[in-house]
């Protein structure tokens, strides 16, 4: 195991600060907002998957007493421009559908009234007549020349496709001794956040402005984007922050919710809250997930050596194209996981369907191209008759050769696969379990091992969002994050934050990082989040960013502040500052222990606030510095696009050992352990971050065995409800064994790397593979998810000739 | 997802509930731990004009021995047949069934008469009604009947009670010496409404030969179902691997259309009609 920096607070075990205020219901979330003659809203829905509107009847909802206004696609647009999109192809949409629908959930008509229930009791009154459409709801259906079009203004549903080649993918085919070939099925699932999306809009017609309370997670990246759906002008667009209850991605923009609140609140100069429900989270929240069909090949050598890998993408984006393919590029991150493959190409083929919109999900996509390369991974082994663990070992990247170029132009940072791998061995008594395998076979019972070794990249940079189309097309190239550090006249810390809690740990890592830097305990300091009005810039939660930026921001923040503390002191110690050290919450003259040669951060803040004679005379008062941290390590792509430059480069890796018992008679899995280790550099918080692991592995696990956003054949939404989403609970996941590798990254304040997003990333193949290793009797290969009992007794009884 | 406008009784008297019923007709519905039926509402699949709200009424909630059996309330909560001593030693096979049903939150809500009165047919509370022969007893206004669990379920939400009765009381008649039972299921997701539950009594001679077996399953059909021929079948056989797995071959000619869903094919339930079949058959008999 690498070592490790030594650190007083950074990588200390202490508890949560965000918990109290959670478990106590102290914190307050967008639906706690009240205000005086608020309106409460609700959206009627397109039942059908693809229809033109014809015509809208409101009249008698208009009547309805308690209702302020009843508003159409057509009259919203007045008010609105359509929503934010992130794609260069000509996809709009609006936050209320103005001619046609395009997917089953689709808003109509918003209606305000005095209580949410009148506003649904006037959606009861709306009589729509409708001209229905062919709906477009199989992907490869949809691709036909002649099938109908999810937006007429384009030539094809097929909206983004290309194939990107990186590096001499032919060459190293054509010297492969093997192929590898797979087509495997990755679900559409959906984020479902415990807090749905909401906003509170408050437009002022005297001066102009509105306030907005809402659980947008980007707010200081994106709500000047949002102005401009509301057409206001960004500075009069003031965006509170609010504790999220998760988003996992699904809250990165929420034009439609903030829109539709925004355009009722304008209408009336009232304050309106929309707050969604489950069902319209479920069927019209836009933060459905990659749905993909790859068909996958890997080269290599009969001696186990990968030399290329080839990914053909379908992908079902649904009905409108927010981030265009982010989930895709988010692949070229990490396209070759933890080895060394010489080249890569990746065909994508985005295609729009009618169904609620695919943007972004823990992990991205990431997930699922981690999926399909440890499928192949197995799969090669299988074939090529030598052990997976092996087979990796053999192929890992060294830890000499970081950072390390991959061949889309992107970087790993730094890694140790070996060592995560034997960490994971170390801890999973696999011996024990291919006996037990051997002696309960011999029983009629099948218990399997799934091993994998996969890539958790962290830190995206904002090139990802446009490096995709050709030059000269370029967008943002930064992804910043600010901190602002304040000492009072009384020695206490404040420490602003201006991107939102979302549920993870910024206040706990923020107080680990000031103690660490000025070596005070982590409870000296208070935190706040501000608002867009007083913002600085920020680029929010996303892609397993926050330590990493947090961190860097509070060092710049902190080296004001001390780089101030120190003159100050030496003024008044008559030293020189270059000689001053932070100890024990004392600013010291370095080397002296005497505590007449030191000053305490209070009597420095006293002097800084309130004695401006004892201040270096061109010193002005006070004691704060802001910092705003850069991505520490990126670059562009080049013109041809066959670099990308490094845009995700802090990479961490993890190996998860599932082991399972399938029930071969019923088809049902039971976990009998499950060993994850992960390397995310210099933990910063163990169990913030273990947190972080045991959760994502939920989501992993509901992947591989339960979720699935299910669509009929006419477009109807069939997981409308969690009764029909099966999203698992705690009785679902196994007890999971963590634990921490650490390689520290060399671009990042303390050696950090994110670290959110990889449980998510790395249990499905774990758990498909533990799977299929039971069935091998059978000769089952598992090339599709979510691995129902239903489909395993299918498969075994297939494989039995039944 | 709020319901429409509805007018709301909280009658504390089983009485005055009667008298509310027969008033309101079929405008009303009994609200009883609501975890079916405010979802319902919510989501305005169903819009009553009232809401008879029963769970003020003292002396509804209840379990009792009586001469030939126990006397369950029909308001007793779903965390009472999993937790009470008399149904523990008496009817294990109802604590049994009670724990697949959701989560300790929603067990403490949801009632006997209710599960019973919304007749899902992925309910485990039903086919465990029928195995054990139980008697629902029925109040209306001025009048009270007696129905069988055979003759309660009628389709999916579908029972033979009429406009203005309510399920008051279930009656449990005790299973005879040498009797055991066992309920098991398969769902997708821990907690979650059964693909499908078979609940099984077995009751055995001195020479462990079969004296009486019950099956009764949820999951393969609009209704629970008694595997009466299954059952029939069993009888005089002894107790071994291989009348069970002929068990497990009967029940699937009794499964006329099994539902075919998201969550399970209708090939698949019958096939898991089979297997559990098997299973509940052998666990019963082992525990006597
Ligand atoms: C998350 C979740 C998971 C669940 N999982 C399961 C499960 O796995 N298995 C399962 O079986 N159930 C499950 N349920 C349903 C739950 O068990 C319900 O409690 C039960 O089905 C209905 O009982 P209730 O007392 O809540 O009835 P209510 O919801 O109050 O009423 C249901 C219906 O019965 C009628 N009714 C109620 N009491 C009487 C009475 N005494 N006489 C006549 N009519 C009456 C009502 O008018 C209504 O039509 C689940 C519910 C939830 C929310």
């Amino acid at each position: 195991m690498t070592t490790t920096p030594e650190f007083k607070w950074v990588g200390k075990d202490i508890k949560r600060r965000e918990d109290p205020s959670l478990l106590m219901g102290t914190a307050k979330y967008t639906n706690d907002v009240q205000l005086p003659g608020m309106l409460h809203t609700a959206v009627l829905r397109s039942p059908y998957a693809h229809a033109r509107i014809i015509n809208i009847d409101t009249s008698a909802a208009k009547q309805l007493p308690g209702v302020h206004v009843v508003l159409t696609g057509r009259e919203a647009a007045e008010i609105l421009n359509p929503v934010p999109a992130f794609c260069a192809e000509p996809v709009v949409e609006h936050a209320i559908a103005i001619e046609k629908v395009r997917y089953a959930g689709e808003a109509v008509v918003a209606v305000a009234a005095d209580t949410r229930y009148i506003a649904e009791d006037a959606l009861d009154l709306i009589n729509i007549e409708w001209e229905l459409l062919p709906p477009v709801v199989d992907m490869l259906a949809a691709m036909q020349p002649d099938a109908p079009l999810v937006h007429e203004n384009l030539k094809s549903n097929v909206v983004f496709d290309h194939t990107f080649v990186f590096g001499d993918v032919a060459a190293d085919f054509a010297r492969a001794d093997r192929v590898i070939k797979r087509r495997l099925r990755w679900p559409r699932a959906t984020a479902a956040p415990m807090e749905p999306s909401g906003a509170v809009c408050s437009y002022d017609p005297g001066s102009g402005r509105m306030e907005v309370w809402s659980n947008t997670n980007m707010l200081n990246f994106v709500a000047w984007v949002i102005a401009s759906t509301l057409k206001l002008p960004p500075h009069m667009v003031n965006f509170n922050p609010m504790y999220v209850g998760g988003s996992f991605g699904s809250k990165h923009v929420l034009g439609k919710v903030i829109g539709i609140a925004g355009a009722l609140s304008k209408m009336t100069g009232r304050p309106v809250k929309f707050m969604e429900d489950r069902i319209d989270n479920l069927t019209a929240n836009d933060s459905h997930a990659a749905d993909r069909i790859y068909d996958a090949a890997l080269a290599l050598t009969n001696d186990g050596t990968f030399l290329s890998v080839r990914l053909n993408t379908f992908d079902d984006y649904g009905a409108y194209f927010m981030f265009a393919i982010a989930g895709n590029t988010n692949v070229m991150a990490q396209a070759i996981g933890p080895y060394k493959i010489n080249s890569v190409e990746m065909d994508i083929k985005a295609i729009l369907t009618n169904k609620n919109q695919q943007t972004v999900f823990r992990g991205a996509g990431s997930d699922v191209s981690n999926w399909v390369l440890e499928r192949l991974v197995d799969a090669a082994a299988d074939e090529l008759g030598i052990d997976g663990i092996e087979l990796r070992r053999h192929n890992f990247i060294q830890p000499d050769q970081f950072p390390y170029k991959i061949p889309t132009g992107n970087y790993y940072d730094s890694g140790n696969y070996a060592g995560v791998l034997d960490m994971a061995l170390a801890n999973a008594q696999l011996d024990h379990w291919r006996a037990e395998q051997v002696r309960l076979r011999s029983e009629g019972r099948y218990i399997g091992i799934g091993l994998v070794s996969a890539q958790q990249r962290s830190t995206y940079s904002a090139t990802e969002f446009w490096f995709h189309n050709p030059a000269p097309a370029s967008g943002l190239t930064t992804t910043p994050e600010s901190v602002r550090i304040g000492i009072g006249p009384t020695g206490g810390f404040n420490a602003t934050l201006f991107s939102t809690f979302w549920g993870n740990s910024p206040e706990t890592v923020v107080a680990q990082a000031i103690a660490e830097e000025f070596d005070v305990d982590p409870s000296d300091v208070n935190i706040s989040y501000e608002s867009t009005r007083h913002g600085l810039p920020s680029a929010g939660p996303g892609g397993s960013r926050l330590t990493v930026m947090l961190s860097g921001a509070v060092r710049g923040a902190a080296t004001k502040v001390k780089d101030k503390m120190f003159k100050i002191a030496a003024h008044l110690l008559e030293a020189n500052a270059d000689d001053m050290e932070l100890r024990a919450g004392r600013v010291w003259v370095k080397g002296l222990n005497d505590e007449k040669y030191s000053l305490s951060i209070a009597d420095i803040g006293m002097k800084a606030y309130w004695h401006k004679f004892d201040l270096p005379p061109d010193m002005e008062s006070g004691l704060e510095g802001s910092f705003t941290y850069d991505h520490p390590f990126s670059s562009p792509p080049n013109a041809e696009r066959t670099d990308l430059g490094a845009f995700y480069p802090m990479m961490g890796n993890a190996v998860h050992i599932a082991i399972v018992e399938v029930d071969v008679k019923t088809g049902k899995v039971a976990f009998l352990d499950f060993i994850a280790v992960h390397d995310v550099g210099t933990v910063m918080n163990p169990r913030a971050l273990q947190g972080q692991i045991r959760g994502g592995i939920a989501q992993g696990i509901g992947i591989a065995l339960l979720e699935e956003m299910r669509y009929g054949p006419d477009g109807q939404n069939l997981s409308s409800t969690f009764n029909d989403y099966l999203l698992p609970s705690t009785l679902d996941i196994p007890n999971i064994k963590v634990f921490h590798h650490v390689t520290p990254s060399p671009f990042t304040t303390y050696g950090v790397k994110g670290g959110g997003e990889g449980g998510r990333m790395v249990a499905p193949p774990a758990v498909t593979r533990a799977i299929e290793d039971a069935l091998t009797p059978f000769g089952i290969q598992i090339s599709e998810l979510p691995i129902t009992p239903e489909s395993i007794v299918k498969a075994i009884a297939a494989a039995n000739g039944a | 997802m709020k319901p429409p406008n509805f007018h709301y009784f909280a009658p504390t008297a089983l009485e005055d509930a009667l008298v509310l019923l027969a008033q309101h007709g079929a405008e009303a519905r009994i609200l009883a731990g609501g975890q079916s039926l405010v979802p319902q509402m919510n989501m305005r699949r169903v819009r009553p004009a009232t809401l008879i709200d029963i769970n003020r009424i003292a002396n509804l909630a209840y379990v009792q021995p009586t001469t030939t059996g126990i006397a369950i309330g029909a308001l007793t909560r779903t965390t009472t047949l999993e937790h009470d001593a008399l149904i523990g030693s008496r009817q294990p096979l109802i604590a049994e069934a009670a724990r697949y049903i959701g989560y300790p939150a929603i067990r403490n809500r949801g009632t006997l008469g209710g599960s019973l009165a919304h007749a899902d047919p992925n309910a485990e509370l039903p086919p465990v009604m029928l195995a054990l022969n139980a008697e629902i007893e029925v109040r209306q206004h001025g009048s009270s009947r007696t129905i069988t669990a055979a003759n309660f379920f009628q389709g999916p939400a579908k029972t033979s009670l009429t406009t203005g009765e309510l399920i008051s009381e279930v009656r449990i008649p005790d299973l005879p010496p040498g009797a055991g039972s066992a309920f098991i299921e398969v769902s997708r997701r821990e907690g979650g409404y059964a693909i499908v539950g078979v609940a099984a009594v077995v009751v055995l001679n001195a020479d462990r030969s079969i004296a009486e077996a019950r099956v009764a399953l949820c999951g393969v059909g609009p209704t629970p179902l008694r595997a009466t021929q299954t059952e029939q079948g069993s009888i005089g056989q002894p107790a071994n691997a291989h009348t069970w797995a002929a068990a497990a071959t009967a029940v699937q000619h009794e499964i006329i259309n099994p539902p075919d869903d998201l969550h399970g094919s209708a090939d698949y339930r019958r096939h898991l009609a089979a297997v559990l079949v098997e299973r509940a058959l052998t666990s019963a008999a082992a525990r006597i």
